[in-house]
């Protein structure tokens, strides 16, 4: 029995630790406000800045990134310039005009880059752009090498090196198009250009513009590709990526509209609702088995995950990975397929479990700027749907929706009481008929144990803050005694004082009662 | 992660218990599963290909949950779906007066969901004929009040659970098509009050 309480325990305290570093964010309020001192709540991923603050700080960075976003487009291009010159001429030069206009963008300032591009304007009118977009097949080898130059570490990018990625992977996905890849390519880079100019507006105008852009694109594409949904589809799936990702900054959480508030009231929401139990939500997930715990700490980990993803889709893949955590944890408690019965509930706990940070910002942003095809119809998007309902439930929970009383909700809410862990024992649908769970179940036994510890705490802890607040008493009133005995002293035995003035030990005048008796010399005889 | 294409969005409606998971589950995995855990069976979301002449229609099929205590969300739930099953147990008319309330709130808030009225465990009645407690030919008159389809169907047996979403399939097909034709694809008029724009949030 020691050994298992002792491996049950570090199971525990395992969970625990786990929790509050999970959690560690919400502790220490002043962790949480923004960092220029606004009084807003910062977040980590503005660098520990509020919303507002942080686009200050960051305006001007982006509006860098915009340029190095073009002076990127630029280069890519002349990298394909290249690599089609070098497919004509020969490898040492196609070696030296890859790499020389890149250190060149590099090393010099604005003015020279416009100077570059203006020339490359000229350039690109001739012949050589129509090879933008060429047949990957013949480039191919060449580009390789050429991209392990451009991504060595002198190049000081780092902000924008994500975006960086995605125009390369944009790119090379549409070069494949040949033809109207270009033109998709155009489309996206003047769409993002027209958006950044366009700070104003509010998120629902933002998200019209978005859902415009997809929907023109996808139409056109629907003719290019003769109605094959599925191609325009595989598309639609790369604009979004390239569009989202140099629009996320400025998009998400846009400082025109709520959603930051509405982050706060539901992360202050789901912190007042610690105490929902499993068992109250009916959810058919036991923890206890090693499989589903683990199951449900990879749908946590998931489901937090998704405050880090840029692309609204990538976004939506966190809360199917999500979700797909939450089946295997039920099917593996039920040795049954879920249900939606069963996926619902399950979800709110996850979500309830792990306040996923800015959780309505995420929602909405998702819902602005997703391709709607996605969200609409897909897999991922009854996933979505069911986090929606996930999070209006919680915003709505109230006494009814846990099948509690109402006086019981509210003693919960205030703190005043908190569940036994035991009291609602019998609500697991498959352990049900065991009349004494806790006999059986170690780790119910544990925390039984650990309750008891607990109070038994908490009621010393009361006698020692009696003793301490009637030693605190005694403090403050024992001058006071003195006090009134010094005075009773003074008046029983009143002082009589006698005109004395301050005088030398041998001067005329001293009192000699209070002086010993004057040294007299003394002979010894002998 | 690349999820199936789907074209079109088909929710289940209809009061706890009345089949509406047993009939996605025959439908998708040709099964009726009887035993402690038959109302815990099949899957939430499932993706059912349709070969229609030389076409494919892919239906997404959206499980909701069942229980009183999530109704308040399941106006999130037939957002922007294409077609409703709307399912009633033949042998429990308050089962259909549920179903009454759900047509009601798509008639109101869907306008572009087609309605598919379904009276579930047609087997029971077959077995026991005094079983049933709502009429074929008062919900086919409300069918076509509504301009709904009707169908009653058994999950034990299979009866007619091909045939509607068969019908399914078929309706989203030609309205697909009329889409098309008419206005090169998209229905811009529906986009102001669609899904997007309010989500679970009503602002
Ligand atoms: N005899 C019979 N029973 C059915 C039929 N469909 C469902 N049931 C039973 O009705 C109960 C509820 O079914 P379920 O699909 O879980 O309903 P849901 O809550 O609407 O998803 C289960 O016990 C099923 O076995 C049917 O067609 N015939
Ligand atoms: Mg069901
Ligand atoms: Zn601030």
């Amino acid at each position: 029995m020691r050994s298992v309480k002792t491996t049950e325990q570090s199971r525990l305290s395992g969970i625990m630790s786990q929790r509050t570093e999970r959690r560690g964010i919400h502790v220490d309020q002043s962790d949480l406000l923004c960092k220029k001192g606004c009084g807003y709540y910062g977040n980590a991923a503005w660098q520990g800045l509020c919303s507002k603050c942080w686009r200050e700080e960051y305006q001007r960075v982006r509006q860098k990134q915009i340029q190095d976003d073009w002076a990127l487009a630029e280069k890519l291009q002349r990298e394909e310039e290249a690599a089609y010159a070098s497919s004509h001429g020969a490898q040492t030069q196609s070696h030296a005009q890859s790499t020389a206009p890149h250190s060149v963008h590099v090393s010099l300032g604005p003015f020279s880059k416009f100077e570059e591009k203006k020339t490359n304007e000229k350039t690109r009118k001739v012949t050589t752009v129509k090879k933008f977009f060429s047949p990957s097949s013949r480039t191919a080898p060449k580009k390789e090498t050429q991209e392990g130059k451009s991504s060595s570490p002198s190049i000081s990018r780092h902000a924008s090196f994500d975006t960086d990625q995605v125009s390369k992977d944009f790119v090379d996905f549409l070069k494949n198009l040949q033809k109207p890849g270009r033109e998709i390519h155009k489309q996206c880079r003047a769409f993002i250009v027209n958006m950044s100019s366009k700070k104003d507006l509010s998120a629902d105008e933002l998200s019209e513009c978005v859902q415009d852009f997809y929907q023109n694109m996808s139409d056109r594409l629907m003719g290019h590709f003769k109605g094959s949904s599925d191609s325009v589809e595989q598309v639609m799936d790369q604009v979004e990526k390239y569009i989202m990702s140099r629009l996320y900054k400025s998009v998400f959480c846009p400082e025109t509209s709520d959603d930051e508030n509405k982050d706060l009231v539901t992360q202050n929401r789901i912190r007042a609702l610690h105490w929902v139990t499993i068992q109250m939500l009916c959810v058919s997930m036991d923890e206890e088995i090693p499989e589903v715990s683990e199951n449900v700490v990879k749908a946590i980990t998931d489901i937090i995950e998704m405050d880090s993803k840029r692309v609204p889709r990538d976004k939506l893949g966190c809360i199917t990975r999500c979700s797909k955590h939450i089946f295997s944890a039920i099917r593996i408690t039920m040795n049954e397929p879920a249900s939606a019965d069963d996926f619902l509930p399950a979800l709110i706990y996850i979500v309830l479990k792990a306040n996923p940070p800015r959780l309505q910002s995420n929602i909405q942003y998702i819902t602005r700027f997703c391709n709607p095809s996605r969200l609409m119809t897909g897999e991922d998007g009854y996933y979505f749907t069911n986090l929606c309902c996930a999070a209006a439930f919680i915003e709505k929970l109230d006494a009814q929706s846990l099948n509690l009383s109402p006086e019981e909700f509210d003693r919960y809410m205030s703190g005043q009481a908190s569940p036994r862990f035991n009291s609602s024992e019998g609500d697991w649908p498959h352990a049900g008929s065991a009349p004494d769970v806790t006999a059986t179940n170690p780790v119910l036994a544990q925390l039984n144990h650990n309750l008891e510890l607990l109070s038994g705490l908490s009621s010393k802890q009361e006698r020692l803050m009696e003793a301490a607040q009637s030693l605190q008493a005694d403090l403050l009133s024992w001058p006071e005694s003195v006090q009134r005995e010094v005075h009773g002293i003074l008046e029983k035995y009143p002082l009589e004082i006698q005109s004395c003035t301050a005088s030398a030990i041998d001067a005329n005048n001293t009192d000699n009662d209070n002086l010993p008796p004057p040294l007299t010399p003394q002979v010894f005889a002998g | 992660m690349s999820a199936m294409r789907v074209d079109a969005k088909v929710v289940m409606l209809g009061k706890e218990s009345v089949g509406k998971t047993s009939l996605v589950e025959r439908y998708v995995h040709h099964r009726f599963l009887v035993g402690p855990y038959q109302n815990t069976i099949g899957a939430a979301f499932v993706a059912k290909t349709i070969q229609m002449g030389e076409k494919v229609v892919t239906l997404g099929i959206w499980d909701t949950a069942g229980s009183e205590r999530y109704e308040a969300m399941s106006r999130i739930y037939y957002r922007g779906a294409r077609a409703a099953v709307v399912c009633y147990d033949l042998t429990d008319s308050s089962s259909f007066q549920r179903a009454r309330f759900w047509v009601k709130e798509l008639q109101n808030c869907e306008e572009h969901c087609k309605i598919y009225l379904c009276g579930t465990k047609s087997d029971l009645i077959e077995g026991d004929r005094s079983l049933r407690q709502i009429d074929y030919h008062d919900v086919q008159d409300f069918a076509e009040e509504i301009g709904a389809q009707h169908f009653e169907t058994s999950s034990k047996t299979g009866n007619n659970v091909d045939d509607i979403f068969q019908k399914v399939a078929e309706d989203y097909n030609s309205t697909a098509f009329q889409y098309m034709t008419e206005e090169t694809g998209i229905d811009l008029g529906q986009k102001k009050d669609s899904y997007f724009y309010t989500c679970c949030h009503n602002n």
